[in-house]
């Protein structure tokens, strides 16, 4: 692969520094990863490598004009003995396309190969009695079966060996293509003495179940690699541009620039952030779950920001540009996703390490059985040593963690929750309380009518009529609370704005006022019904007539949509809900009461909100802060996770560990379970890991399994792995 | 007996055949795409006019 090809990919770059993720072929365990991040590191200016072997990617960081370029990265991974391949675009494709087939090939020959050389090779297991030549002749026809399996279908195995034996030290592939020269030498050499066991069944079956799991390991991983590559490629290539004279011509969707006048035809996707143009007077109907997550269709109106990546509904639609595909939303979720996907958790280097160990125990402990089988009897030497040398799954170790928490990455992302960092899943899991940031977070911008307080009689219905009146035609923003009550029937007369005061006016004919208290109460009092009032004015909204103050109404910010199901659905998960607002005691009293939070901590400062998290979480509570991401970076930092919600390009630079794309709260419950799901899929994987090595090892080394069936339970053990991980993942 | 050598020898010739069959099939790209190629019969087509018009 040229390194222009991974240019055009999208990247954070920052100034001076540099950034690219690319995905590697021939990886299958973290003893490559560990490798790759050795050779990468020996090359100056390298600021940080991260090399993910569930996902096959790695992501470098550098600093840029420096002696170091993408090039000089490429061939270290190259020399290393891996090949870099880009993640998505066409060529990515090709080059999936590629290792898919041949590793189809490589199964398909180790399968008729293992099949045939087993029908020919059985008539040397004594049952039927043959003549010395026929025997020689299904000798030769089994290794005549066998070199091409070993040498095509197995060379992954010997290649891989060879690879970490060269940079000195000892993978999963080791074992195996020790324990394939074991057995084929020694058949090979008594094919031609004409005498002799041979085990060249056994050769095909390593080769075939062995690669059997291979195979399936990458179907798995180039799945996985869809799910940000579905993302990606929904944009469509090819998009319909207007000239300043009002033609169309087609263009790429790299060569969009701000400004630009865009044609989304019904049915397609809208290929960079846009608007619609206030001068169109357009209407559009889209999806944005790919964006969003959120399934239901959103109408979008002149001066209405369109994503990129959304699908148009409706008809044709006229957009404005307003950044260039690379800067676009559905960019910087791609890039957040990568370079999620692209680090290694701390879960999953501790378990590569331990491979790593597992192997050298290995190999001594098929010494040893070599040792002991040989005083014991010397023809058993051979099966018991190649079982030990199969059976034994480093494989599904090092698999356990990163198959879990890559199928839950993309499992949120498609909910719209993007995990940003690859040990916020872990860190997810444990959270036993959250905090939550009021302005921004619980509640959005604007105001609402929060409760109705009737002072005189008169009934809600009728007092927010009134004052709904008197507002009908106001542009202050408390208008909006009040607009869902308006009543036409109602005529209004005489109606004056008091900036900073209130609203007066008369109401078929009767005067009201509609303000603050003293002013709303300066009615009664010219009509001599009530006294001044000399008292501290509140939040509150005061109706006033000529009867007196009829009515006030508490107003605050309304909640975001889906608050009350998430603290419910927090509550039922067991974890606690704790407010930190900078907001006045009333208003956060208010969201507190409405949702039922008994911890609110009001007027605090970010200095106070910083503090109360480190005195939370130095009480044994692991914190989850959700905040707006806006100017709460310390106090997310501070968190053991946190989340901001963010749309744009914006949440490409955010701090956070979870982004919340469509600011929908409810999913935070679904996230935290969705985290505890994958951890409890984690710990069943170790474990069967585990069990399974600790139980296989010992029979092999006391020649209880054949080294065939060791080789099927090795591959099975491995898959149960992967496909223990794949049910977190779901169907799309 | 004789006929064995035979049988064993048109075996192999089998399973040569069987090797050639199977690697001409995926390289003429039959198993690229298991699961796309069965609805493809019920996309719409019109999308590129769609584009010109």
């Amino acid at each position: 692969m040229n390194a222009s090809a991974l240019h055009a990919r999208w990247s954070l770059d920052s100034g001076d520094h540099e950034h690219v993720i690319f995905a590697v072929e021939g990886m299958h365990c973290a003893g490559c990863a560990r490798t790759i991040e050795k050779a990468v590191n020996a090359l100056p200016e390298i600021e940080g490598v991260r090399v993910n072997a569930a996902t096959a990617r790695v992501c470098v960081d550098w600093r840029g004009k420096g002696s170091t370029g993408l090039e000089q990265i490429l061939g270290a991974v190259m020399k290393a003995g891996f090949k870099p391949m880009p993640l998505a675009g066409d060529a990515a494709a090709s080059e999936y396309q590629k290792e898919r087939r041949t590793a189809l090939k490589r199964v398909g020959l180790a399968s008729l190969g293992m099949m045939q050389a087993m029908m020919y090779l059985s008539a040397l297991y004594g049952v039927t009695d043959i003549d010395a030549h026929m025997a020689q002749l299904m000798r030769i026809a089994g290794m005549v079966i066998v070199t091409p399996v070993l040498f095509y279908s197995g060379a992954p195995f010997f290649a891989g060996a060879w690879r970490d034996l060269r940079n000195r030290r000892l993978g999963m592939d080791v074992p195996v293509a020790l324990a394939l020269t074991l057995a084929f030498i020694p058949s090979v050499i008594n094919t031609f003495r004409a005498e002799g066991e041979v085990y060249f069944d056994s050769v095909g079956m390593f080769v075939f179940f062995l690669s059997a799991g291979r195979f399936v390991e990458m179907l798995v991983r180039h799945r996985g690699l869809s799910s940000t590559e579905a993302l990606a490629r929904s944009l469509p290539s090819q998009v319909i541009r207007l000239t300043t004279d009002g033609s169309r011509e087609k263009v790429t969707a790299a060569d969009i620039s701000p400004g630009d006048r865009i044609v989304v035809p019904k049915g397609g996707v809208v290929p960079v952030d846009a608007v619609i143009p206030r001068d169109t007077f357009a209407r559009g109907r889209l999806d944005e779950s790919l964006v969003t997550g959120e399934s239901a269709a959103v109408e979008r109106g002149a001066g209405d920001r369109v994503f990129g990546g959304s699908l148009n509904l409706g008809d044709a639609l006229t957009l404005e540009a307003t950044a260039p595909a690379s800067r676009s939303t559905l960019a910087s979720m791609v890039a957040l996703l990568e370079r999620a996907q692209g680090e290694r958790p701390r879960l999953a280097r501790a378990a590569d390490r331990a491979a790593s160990w597992f192997v050298a125990v290995i190999l001594v402990l098929a010494t040893l059985t070599a040792v002991l089988w040989w005083q014991h009897d010397p023809a058993r030497v051979l099966p018991a040593v190649l079982a030990v040398l199969v059976v034994s799954c480093p494989c599904a170790l090092s698999l356990a963690t990163p198959a879990a928490l890559a199928a839950i990455t993309a499992r949120l992302a498609r909910w719209g929750v993007l995990v940003t960092r690859a040990d916020a899943v872990e860190r997810l899991a444990a959270v036993d309380l959250v905090v939550f940031d009021k302005t921004g977070t619980l509640t959005s911008g604007g105001a609402s009518i929060n409760a109705v307080n009737l002072l005189n009689g008169l009934g809600r219905e009728e007092v927010l009529r009134i004052a709904a009146a008197l507002e009908r035609s106001s542009a202050h923003p408390l208008a909006a609370a009040f607009a869902a009550h308006d009543d036409v029937a109602l005529g209004t007369e005489q109606v004056r704005e008091f900036a900073g005061e209130g609203i007066e006016g008369a109401v078929n004919g009767a005067p009201w006022r509609l303000g603050r208290r003293s002013f709303a109460a300066g009615i009664a009092v010219t009509h001599k019904v009530l006294p001044l009032f000399r008292e501290a004015e509140t939040d509150s909204v005061y109706l006033c007539g000529t009867q007196g103050i009829v009515a006030s109404f508490d107003i605050g910010a309304p909640l975001r949509p889906g608050t009350r199901e998430a603290v419910d659905a927090l509550r039922a998960l067991g974890v606690q809900t704790v407010i930190a607002s900078g907001d006045s005691d009333r208003a956060t009293q208010a969201v507190a009461r409405l949702l039922g939070i008994r911890r609110a901590h009001s007027r605090l400062t970010p200095d106070d909100k910083l503090w109360l998290v480190k005195e939370l979480r130095s009480g044994r509570h692991h914190v989850f802060m959700v905040g707006d991401g806006i100017n709460d970076g310390p106090v997310l930092a501070a968190a053991d996770v946190s989340c901001a919600m963010g749309q744009g390009s914006a949440i490409a630079q955010s701090a956070a560990d979870v982004l919340l794309v469509n600011e929908n709260l409810a999913l935070l419950p679904r996230a935290i379970a969705g985290a505890r799901a994958a951890m409890r899929v984690v710990r069943q994987n170790l474990g069967w890991s585990l069990a399974y090595n600790f139980v296989g090892v010992p029979l092999a080394a006391l020649g209880l399994i054949s080294p065939w069936v060791a080789a099927l339970g090795m591959s099975l053990s491995s898959l149960g792995v992967v496909l223990n991980a794949r049910r977190l993942s779901g169907r799309a | 007996m004789s006929i064995s050598y035979l049988l064993v020898f048109l075996g192999l010739g089998v399973f040569g055949f069987a090797i050639w069959a199977l690697f001409w099939a995926v390289d003429s790209g039959q198993y690229d795409d298991l699961e796309n190629q069965g609805a493809a019969i019920l996309e719409d087509t019109q999308a590129e006019s769609e584009l010109d018009r």
